[in-house]
């Protein structure tokens, strides 16, 4: 960089005080660019989580209000710990992100996005706009619809129009299977935001690679995992990074499916349930931040996680051919 | 000079970032509610300047047969002679959960309703947080107020003082179908005598399991419609906890309950139902309409509800058929029968109260007039309204005589379940204690703990997060 700057410029030598001003000025410019996201991170995502971290080291709560309240240490942290219940909550969180990313938002992602582009265009089109309709149906309306699909007989559809023709005993589905109506409802919706990246990255990679590998003889499950799959890993890695956190702190639909009942309580709908909505009231809202707080931590050491594994910093570092 | 047209183009850049994101910093913000000592001195001159009426708004959780409890203070506002009153009322149909939590964010930002109506439950959070005002000073104000029941007076008493006034209370019956049960072979003496026998303990929980089983057998029931508990989370489980000798709350050490035996009884009872083929396989979360369709269709056996279902059922689903001389025609009511031998039936009263904001939580100093408009709300005129609409039962001994209450049958025939009520306790920490029994209820119900099991962990989960605020027995 150093050798490039200097071989445009004139020969006079350049003094440490100018060398600094011109870093200065270099930095200037990504700087104004960066600012707003920098300031939306700052007060959307650094402050509230020190808040949230505050709130957690209090008793805050309904009965408390905001006057009445009391700094309790990590009292709640030792709540959580003791809690038989945490454990258990834990394993169903990983066991909702893990099925849920690798079947759906993943997984089902990638494969409409190469089946889809392997097709005519307009097909292709259509099979995505399809995929698009759980987004863009709202959320209550469409889980009402997987309760009364799901529903006992003689008013679930499954039951009426499926299992009871095959002589299968209808039931209340939706309790009996509740984990698979979990991660159905949610991978319908998730599936498009990868399917809808992974696209496009297909489409962004440039001709001559398929058409050389094809030269080369590559059958179709070759192209994709010597010549797509490379291709597009840093789409992979922001899709995964992306919905593992996303689903780490997700929990509308399960509220609205199950409401945690039938073992699907995961980490952030428990802290929801305590902190925002007991039946009684008396809302724990110092219990429910620190709740919150574990999630954080979780997220973040799973960022850091993926992003050794997809090598991060090779994919960020700046292309060497302009180096030179 | 290019130079310098870059830094010009850099600055207004960074001037229009930190203008666009200080913006919400700029607009004219909302007053903030003034600290108490200045909204006293300021809210008088205030008070006198605009020398109109006083403005009251009152919230409440209401659905389209409730809607006099927003109401019936607009009505009295009309009968109130101390002060001129305009009401603004305010159904909400939210859910309780919602409902609470709108409140409890309204009151912390100093914009609380003047008059909130809610669960009992609610005072002993509400007024620790400083939202709602002590009510002993109206009750000595206004004489309506002694003609409410006086043990209802126990569900606003919270650490001896009275925190607000019953608007409306209820009972939780265990419904039966007379028709399926004359199928079976029951004489019409028999039918008629069953709530006297639930009343005196002599037809218990495992009498109804029995009879529904025998109903079944008999090809009279189909299988898993002979009994329909609430098929969602609500206060009326507690009454199978209470059936079986389960204790909720010491008054003296203000101090949760949990009594380990009843709760493994109460547990087993709701797998127990399942497992007889009584009610359906993975029942719990059936979609309320669901439920509301079968059990007016005349397919279940016993079925427990509450009495305001009635008014529900009698204009939102049998309305075509006859409303409710439709359901005079097949449905009995009684007490919850008891899960011990000899001890009376029982049922969940949980009365709805109105309570005073104070002037922190509503920013207004309007306690004077909303106290002389719920004395005026407080009268056989305004609550019966509500009463016979909704079918709630009334709060006042002069409802027993008021013509138009007296002449319901309905609530006529259930109001002696009120000697035989109990109610959940006022503390604190109730709403979380319910949640974790609840929980592990469910769990045993749909089999995926043992009873004995759920029971156990109920407890340790009880005491990881209620701490010293419960006692185990």
């Amino acid at each position: 960089m150093t050798a490039t700057s200097e071989g445009i410029r004139s020969s006079e030598p350049i003094s440490p005080r100018a060398s600094f001003l011109e870093t200065v000025r270099g930095l200037l410019g990504p700087l104004a660019f960066m600012t707003p996201a920098t300031l939306l991170v700052l007060f959307f995502f650094f402050i509230p989580v020190l808040i949230i971290f505050g709130i957690s080291l209090t008793n805050l709560s309904t009965s408390t209000g905001f006057k009445n309240w009391e700094w309790v240490g990590l009292e709640n942290y030792r709540r959580i710990f003791i809690n038989p219940q945490s454990g258990f909550i834990f394993r169903n969180t990983l066991k909702y992100v893990f099925l849920t990313l690798t079947l759906f938002n993943v997984g089902m992602a990638l494969v409409i996005a190469l089946l889809t582009t392997h097709i005519p265009r307009r097909t292709g089109f259509f099979f995505r706009s399809l995929w698009l309709l759980p987004r863009i149906t709202p959320s209550v309306i469409y889980v009402m619809m997987w309760k009364y699909m799901a529903a006992d007989a003689p008013y679930g559809i499954l039951n009426q129009h499926l299992f009871v023709p095959l002589g299968i005993e209808p039931t209340n589905w939706l309790p009996a299977q509740a984990w698979t109506f979990v991660i159905l409802t949610n991978g319908f919706i998730g599936a498009s935001f990868g399917m809808i990246i992974f696209t496009s990255a297909i489409e962004s990679i440039p001709k001559d690679y398929m058409i050389a590998a094809l030269v080369d003889g590559c059958n179709m499950w070759q192209r994709i995992r010597y010549v797509i799959l490379p291709m597009i890993r840093w789409p992979l890695l922001f899709v995964t990074t992306y919905q593992t956190l996303s689903l780490l702190t997700s929990f509308e639909y399960i509220l609205l499916l199950t409401d945690g009942q039938f073992d699907t309580e995961v980490w952030s709908l428990w802290a929801y349930h305590r902190a925002l909505n007991n039946y009684w009231g008396n809302f724990q809202w110092g219990f429910g931040a620190a709740l919150a707080t574990v999630l954080v931590v979780v997220g973040l050491v799973m960022a850091i996680v993926y992003m050794r594994y997809f090598q991060f910093n090779e994919l960020v570092q700046e292309p060497k051919i302009e180096a030179l | 000079m290019q130079v310098s047209k870059r830094f010009l183009l850099l600055a207004v850049l960074i001037v229009a970032a930190l203008v666009l994101t200080a913006c919400p910093a700029q607009q004219p913000a909302a007053p903030a509610p003034a600290p108490a000592e200045e909204k006293g001195e300021a809210a008088a001159p205030a008070a006198e300047e605009a020398a109109g009426p006083v403005e009251i708004v009152v919230w409440a959780e209401a659905n389209n047969v409730e809607h006099w409890r927003a109401d019936g203070p607009a009505k009295a506002a009309e009968m109130v002679e101390d002060f001129d009153i305009n009401v603004t009322p305010v159904n909400d149909d939210a859910g309780w959960g919602d409902y609470k939590k709108k409140f409890t964010l309204a009151a912390d930002a100093g914009e609380a309703p003047d008059i909130v109506l809610s669960g009992h439950e609610d005072i002993p959070v509400w007024a620790n947080a400083g939202y709602i005002e002590e009510f002993g000073w109206c009750r000595e104000k206004y004489p309506e107020f002694d003609d409410v029941i006086d043990s209802l007076w126990d569900s606003v008493t919270w650490k001896g003082k009275i925190w607000g006034v019953p608007q409306d209370t209820e009972a939780r019956p265990m419904f039966f179908n007379k028709k399926l049960l004359a199928e079976m072979g029951w004489s019409q003496e028999e039918i008629d005598a069953l709530p006297e026998k639930i009343k005196a303990g002599e037809f218990t929980l495992d009498d109804m399991i029995a009879t529904a089983k025998e109903g079944i057998d008999k090809g009279v029931v189909e299988p898993g419609f002979g009994y329909w508990h609430r098929p969602r989370k609500g206060g009326d489980y507690i009454q199978y906890y209470a059936a079986y000798g389960g204790r909720l709350y010491d008054p003296e050490q203000d101090k949760l309950i949990v009594t380990k035996d009843a709760l493994e009884k109460w547990y087993a009872f709701q797998r127990r139902v399942v497992e007889e083929g009584i009610t359906p396989e993975n029942y719990i979360g059936t979609e309320w309409s669901i439920w509301h369709d079968t059990v007016t269709s005349g397919k279940v056996l016993f079925w427990n509800g509450g009495i305001w279902q009635w008014a529900d059922w009698a204009t939102n689903y049998v309305a075509d058929q006859g409303g409710e001389e439709y359901l005079f025609s097949f449905v009995g009511y009684a007490l919850q029968p008891t899960g011990i031998p000899g001890r009376p039936g029982i049922t969940l009263s949980h009365p709805l109260v109105y309570m005073i904001t104070t002037e922190e939580a509503s920013g207004k100093s309007n306690q004077e007039a909303a106290c002389a408009l719920l004395a005026k709300t407080t009268t056989p005129e305004i609550n019966t309204l509500h009463a016979v609409d909704s079918t709630h039962l009334g709060i006042l001994k002069s409802q027993a005589t008021y013509p138009d209450y007296a002449n319901n049958r309905f609530l006529s025939d259930v109001l002696y379940m009120l000697d035989y009520n109990f109610y959940q306790p006022n503390h604190v920490m109730y709403g979380p204690y319910f949640d974790i029994v609840w929980d592990f209820m469910v769990k045993a119900e749909n089999g995926e703990m043992d009873p004995a099991a759920a029971a156990e962990a109920a407890v340790q989960q009880l005491q990881a997060e209620l701490g010293d605020a419960v006692i185990v027995e």
